[in-house]
């Protein structure tokens, strides 16, 4: 069976080495720039130089979008992509780098929002919905909620408690290097070429010709449609041909007339997602309701069991209590 | 938004000379690395597991990026699965993280240390 969804005249490959839409020199220095300042970001004990890191990263990925605007003119630079992959990488950068887990989380919304605007540009508007509600609204939720319930309390003497393992990150400059010698790699052998998107449109006409209740509300929105017209069918098939690019209707007294394909009657992008989903990967929904259904039930086994602090948590505890004497020992196992 | 939207309709973006498959690749390539960078480097088990999260994120940009430049939705029919498992994922290792830090009143990754083997 052929795959539902592709399209005819599919993206033209080919084109120009990585030089064309960016200098690789630059990027690379952009990269330790970049790498620079995110090790410097992460946080660390003592004197933190934040804000210098801050500056850094952000003249570093400033620099690479910059770039990768000036390197294609000719055209008014897609003012709407630079603005949201900047929001996106900038949100990343404050996640990894806020010593505080609850900014790391907001910042996240922020990025996911961000990426979602990035969809809505790749004319994916339903995956940039479900993004943001699934996402946002339900996912980073659930974070917000285990930080709130898995934080200590506040002492009376500092209501902003920072834990030493929020402000110490470990081996920051390992991890940086890691990172960027991973995005060099990963760049270079990328952009191999500068392929070109294709816009979307022609768009499978072929499906429509399973849809005649979608061809027929088409029709009586353009005003095509007489009063009790609907789509003929001749044995169970509906008469609308893609190839032809004719769709036969036929009256209230039997009477039939053939119409030329309307012009824009094609299918939305939820449509699309719709019939690749159900059509082309039909156990894999089966498959991901599983994983759900068993992900939720094994959270509920897992939060339900009682536990009790170790051995040496409770040492702690008890040194932490006779110094300050604030906690009851019933809280403590609560 | 708006905007945006009606660019998005419109076909946007233009055939050439705009933005290409590679600068939505390079988007995904830093924010996938930023993901590995803050899960090495970040201690708290909670913000390690944001990091997962930001780099299925990134998996999903690129592959939303491929859906569009192949002009085929199975690219994004995938992003779906993605959220299915991203979710199932913030479900269980967050009931996990909750169960870790009853036992030890910490978050730190580090507590668990001896789990090594």
């Amino acid at each position: 069976m052929e795959p539902i969804g592709v399209c005819e005249g599919a993206g033209r490959r080919g084109g120009a080495r990585v030089a064309e839409i960016i200098n690789p020199y630059v990027l690379y220095a952009m990269l330790a720039l970049g790498a620079v300042g995110v090790a410097i970001a992460l946080p660390r004990r003592g004197v933190s130089w934040q804000v210098l890191g801050a500056i850094l990263g952000a003249t570093a990925i400033g620099a690479i979008l910059l770039s990768l605007a000036l390197k294609t003119p000719g055209q008014i630079p897609n003012l709407y992509f630079y603005v949201f992959a900047l929001v996106a990488v900038g949100g990343a950068l404050r996640v990894i780098t806020h010593p505080k887990p609850v900014y790391s989380a907001l910042y996240f919304i922020l990025t996911v929002i961000a990426t979602a605007g990035l969809f809505l540009i790749l004319s994916a508007e339903f995956m940039a919905f479900a993004l943001i509600i699934v996402y946002a609204g339900a996912i980073l939720i659930t974070y917000l909620f285990v930080i709130m319930l898995a934080t200590q309390a506040p002492t009376e003497d500092d209501a902003e408690v920072l834990t030493e393992y929020d402000t110490t990150a470990r081996e920051p400059i390992v991890a940086t290097l890691s990172g960027f010698v991973l995005i060099a790699a990963l760049t270079t052998l990328m952009f191999r070429g500068v392929p070109s998107l294709e816009r979307p449109a022609p768009v499978t006409q072929q499906l429509v010709e399973r849809m005649p209740g979608k061809v027929e509300r088409f029709l009586r929105n353009e005003k095509l449609l007489q009063p009790g017209e609907k789509v003929a069918v001749v044995d169970g098939v509906p008469q609308i041909s893609a190839t032809t690019q004719q769709i036969t209707l036929v009256g209230e007294g039997g009477a039939t007339r053939t119409i030329a394909w309307p012009e824009g009657l094609a299918l939305d992008n939820p449509e699309r997602i719709g019939w690749s989903l159900l059509a082309d990967h039909p156990g894999t929904i089966e498959i991901a309701g599983v994983i759900l259904l068993m992900a939720m039930l094994g959270a509920v086994v897992l939060s339900r069991k009682q536990v009790q602090l170790d051995e040496d948590a409770k040492a702690r505890m008890a040194a932490g209590l006779q110094k300050s004497d604030k906690l009851s020992t019933e809280e403590v196992s609560a | 938004m708006s905007g945006a939207m009606m660019l998005a309709q419109a076909g946007f973006p233009a055939e050439m000379g705009g933005v290409t498959l590679a600068h939505y690749l390079l988007v995904s390539v830093l924010m996938f690395a930023i993901g590995l960078i803050g899960f090495l480097t970040r201690r708290n088990l909670i913000v390690m597991f944001l990091c997962t999260e930001l780099m299925f994120q990134a998996a999903g940009i690129a592959l939303v990026a491929f859906s569009r430049f192949h002009l085929n939705m199975t690219g994004q029919t995938f992003v779906i699965f993605v959220l299915t498992v991203a979710a199932a994922e913030a479900a269980m290792a967050l009931a996990l993280v909750v169960l870790l830090f009853r036992r030890r009143e910490s978050l730190d990754a580090d507590e668990w240390q001896e789990m090594k083997g």
